[in-house]
């Protein structure tokens, strides 16, 4: 009888809440590809007052993007925007494409992403937040013991979108977004049983294979 | 007073020391990628802004004693010998009888302190907010220009992430955003511009590096 609530609580810890994603994709130019060498770089928009965009997210996204293909090179966020510091921090960062060349009159800002041979900047914005949450659960302990007793759950909402910006021909070639919700659960019976829903990491994948898809790397092998 | 009640005590002590926040300002930051100014300039950082810390007084909010000395010294470290063409460290402040060796001399102060921490407000981040007082002086002592500087930082709460490692990394946030601020700004305070405008025998062709730099600030 132990090993059976042994193997249960096994199998509810790995059991995960269900997430929806859906994502929109939105071409601005059909001359989109990358070949060997050219990188891309993943950065975070952190402007606005009331959220950041996460920086675990953006290197997710980097993540998937540099994962199981040998043409897409991701530079990591830190090491680009330190390199150009202080040109990508939030208060100086450039909002549109056509401000670029105004960091580019800039010898040494231009000779700098030049030596990362960057093909895309891809902007990511949005955030992940609890939008609800409900019911209740109570812990105590005593000299037979502890145990919790409750119910709880709680929704979470992601809201991403990453502008594809192509650096050498300095135009934006396309937005994607991702917008990925799932509920999770807390029973709790003596020992709490967390089964939650990967809302942000479920989000990243999905954004990062498209945009995958969108950079269509398979296409660049053949060149 | 005997053994037991000197061991509660010492427990209940160190539990309220436990409520406390303390901080010590510490992480990595960059050197600005800037064209210097063809001016030297002098550094007077006064002890208390060595050895500046925070300490919260109100009752109503979690008790946090931050230390910020170090990392705001680092961040003018990093800063000012890029922004400038040769940097001094002084010790005091140049008068008509004990000029500088430099062009100029900066003092800079802490003026205001705040932060808000997710608890407080509806929102899953850390902020900050650093006022600086930046008194720019001449080599004989002269007030150029008293130019307040902002810096401001936040980061999103993460899985796993005490409240300090996620305060340090707003206030790390707020000190990059001062440094991009001293780099970017120094040549927009008019006082600072007329005064180097007024400089003789400095290159003043269109390609400086400085006038590189207006133009890509915008």
């Amino acid at each position: 009888m132990p090993i059976n609530l042994v193997r249960l609580a096994l199998i509810l810890l790995t059991v995960q809440g269900c997430t929806s994603v859906t994502i929109d994709e939105y071409h601005a130019s059909q001359d989109v590809g990358i070949t060997h060498g050219e990188r891309v770089v993943v950065l975070g928009r952190r402007h606005s007052s009331d959220y950041e965009t996460e920086p675990d997210l953006v290197s997710c996204i980097g993540d998937v993007l540099d994962d199981q293909n040998d043409v897409i090179e991701v530079i990591p966020e830190r090491q680009f925007i330190d390199a150009l510091y202080p040109w990508f921090e939030p208060r100086t960062a450039p909002m549109r494409v056509k401000d670029m060349n105004r960091l580019l009159s800039r010898e040494d800002i231009a000779k700098t992403i030049n030596s990362y041979n960057i093909r895309y900047i891809i902007w990511v914005d949005g955030k992940t937040e609890t939008t609800s949450s409900s019911g209740s659960i109570g812990c105590s302990i005593g000299a037979g013991g502890a145990g919790c007793f409750g119910f709880g759950t709680w929704d979470k909402e992601s809201d991403y979108e990453a502008s594809v910006w192509d650096y050498q021909e300095l135009e934006n070639i396309g937005q994607i977004s991702a917008d990925a919700s799932g509920t999770s659960y807390m029973p709790a019976i003596v020992v709490p049983i967390p089964i939650i829903a990967q809302v942000q990491k479920n989000a990243c994948k999905a954004m990062g294979l498209q945009l995958r898809n969108f950079l269509n790397p398979q296409a660049a092998v053949v060149n | 007073m005997n053994l037991v009640t000197k061991v509660v005590l010492l427990a209940l002590l160190s539990t309220l020391w436990g409520c406390t926040n303390n901080l010590h300002v510490k992480g990595d930051l960059p050197t600005p990628l800037i064209s210097p100014i063809p001016q030297s300039m002098g550094v007077f950082y006064d002890d208390e802004f060595r050895n500046y810390v925070y300490t919260e007084q109100s009752e109503d909010r979690g008790k946090w004693i931050i230390d910020n000395g170090d990392a705001q010294v680092q961040l003018f470290e990093q800063v000012i010998p890029k922004l400038f063409k040769r940097v001094e460290v002084i010790t005091s402040l140049p008068t008509a009888e004990l000029p500088a060796t430099t062009d100029l001399v900066i003092h800079p102060k802490v003026t205001d302190f705040q932060y808000s921490v997710p608890r407080e407000t509806r929102f899953k981040i850390f902020e900050v907010w650093i006022k600086y007082n930046l008194t720019v002086y001449d080599a004989q002592g002269r007030l150029v220009a008293d130019w307040i500087a902002t810096a401001y930082g936040k980061t999103p709460t993460a899985f796993m992430q005490s409240n300090e490692e996620a305060m340090n990394a707003a206030i790390i946030v707020a000190l990059r955003d001062l440094g991009a601020n001293l780099s970017i700004g120094a040549l927009r305070v008019p006082e600072i511009k007329a005064w180097l405008d007024k400089r003789p025998a400095q290159p003043s062709s269109s390609a400086t590096p400085a006038n590189q730099q207006a133009r890509a600030e915008g």
